[in-house]
C-alpha cells in the first residue's frame, strides 16, 4: 500500500477545507479595506475633508441591521472623544452610501455639548451602508459604518 | 395623516443639577419633502424640508445642525448638553422656502 491511501486523501482534504474556512473567518473579522468605499462616496468625502484620512474607531454607530419602513430609520452616533475645550468633537457627519443625497447631515458642536451624541431619524432610499464621520477640532478624523438592510423605500 | 407645521417641542429632563451633562430632546412638525416624490395624480410634490438647526444656550450657540431632504418627515434630534447655568435653551429651525419655527425651553436647577 503506497501512502497515498484513501485514509490520508481524507485528512488532507479535511485540513485544506478547515484552512480555507479558518481564511474565511479571518477575512470576516479584519475591517473593510480602503477600496471599498465606492466612487460617488469618495467624492463626498472629498469634497468634504480634502486629502484627510478617515480612521476607524472611536466612533459608535447604533442602526438597525433590518429596517422595514426605509421613512424612518433610528440613527444614533456616540464617540468617546472628549469634549473638552482645547480639544472636542467638532462636528458629526452621517453618509448614506445609496440615497440620492449620499451627504445626509451635518451636526456641528461645541464643547458645551459635553457628550459626543447624536441621534436622529433618517430616510433611506434602498439597503445602504450608513457612515458615521466624527471630526474632532484639530481636524483628525474617526468613523464607523454599518449595513442597513431597507424593505420600504423611503426616498421616493 | 396632516400635519401642524411648525409646531415644535424641546424636551428637557426635570430636577437638573449644575453641571449635569442633559438629554435634549426636540421635535418640529414638517413634512420633509425630498422633491422626488408624486402626489396622486401624479404631480411631483416639491421639495420643502428643514435644512438649518440653531441651538442657542443662553446667549451662546452650542450647537449648529446642516440637514439635507434625508431627514425623516417631523425631524426628531436627541442630543447632550452640559448644563453649567441657568439659561434659556432655543432651537431655530428653517426650512428651503424661507420659513423659521422656534422654540425655546428654560434650563431650571433643583435646589
Amino acid at each position: 500500500m503506497s501512502g497515498f491511501s484513501r485514509r490520508w486523501f481524507l485528512h488532507a482534504s479535511g485540513l485544506a477545507f478547515l484552512a480555507l474556512g479558518v481564511r474565511r473567518l479571518a477575512a470576516l473579522g479584519a475591517p473593510r479595506p480602503r477600496d471599498d468605499v465606492p466612487w460617488k462616496v469618495q467624492q463626498v468625502l472629498k469634497q468634504l475633508f480634502g486629502d484627510r484620512p478617515v480612521q476607524d474607531g472611536h466612533v459608535q454607530l447604533d442602526v438597525p441591521t433590518v429596517a422595514a419602513d426605509g421613512r424612518v430609520v433610528p440613527v444614533m452616533i456616540e464617540s468617546d472623544l472628549p469634549m473638552a475645550a482645547e480639544r472636542y468633537v467638532k462636528a458629526v457627519h452621517l453618509l448614506v452610501d445609496n440615497n440620492p443625497d449620499i451627504h445626509l447631515a451635518e451636526f456641528r458642536l461645541t464643547p458645551q455639548i459635553g457628550q459626543a451624541f447624536v441621534s436622529t431619524r433618517i430616510k433611506m432610499r434602498m439597503t445602504s451602508p450608513i457612515r458615521a464621520i466624527v471630526e474632532t477640532s484639530d481636524g483628525a478624523l474617526w468613523g464607523a459604518a454599518a449595513d442597513v438592510r431597507v424593505t420600504v423605500n423611503g426616498c421616493g | 395623516m396632516t400635519i401642524e407645521v411648525g409646531a415644535a417641542r424641546v424636551l428637557v429632563p426635570t430636577g437638573i443639577r449644575r453641571g449635569d451633562v442633559i438629554d435634549v430632546r426636540a421635535l418640529v412638525e414638517q413634512p420633509m419633502a425630498t422633491g422626488l416624490f408624486r402626489d396622486a395624480r401624479g404631480n411631483p410634490i416639491p421639495a420643502y424640508f428643514i435644512n438649518d438647526v440653531s441651538v442657542t444656550y443662553g446667549d451662546r450657540e452650542v450647537a449648529h445642525f446642516v440637514w439635507s431632504s434625508g431627514i425623516s418627515r417631523d425631524p426628531f434630534v436627541e442630543f447632550s448638553l452640559r448644563a453649567d447655568r441657568e439659561a434659556a435653551l432655543k432651537f431655530v429651525w428653517k426650512d428651503n422656502k424661507g420659513g423659521v419655527f422656534q422654540q425655546s425651553v428654560d434650563i431650571k436647577f433643583i435646589t
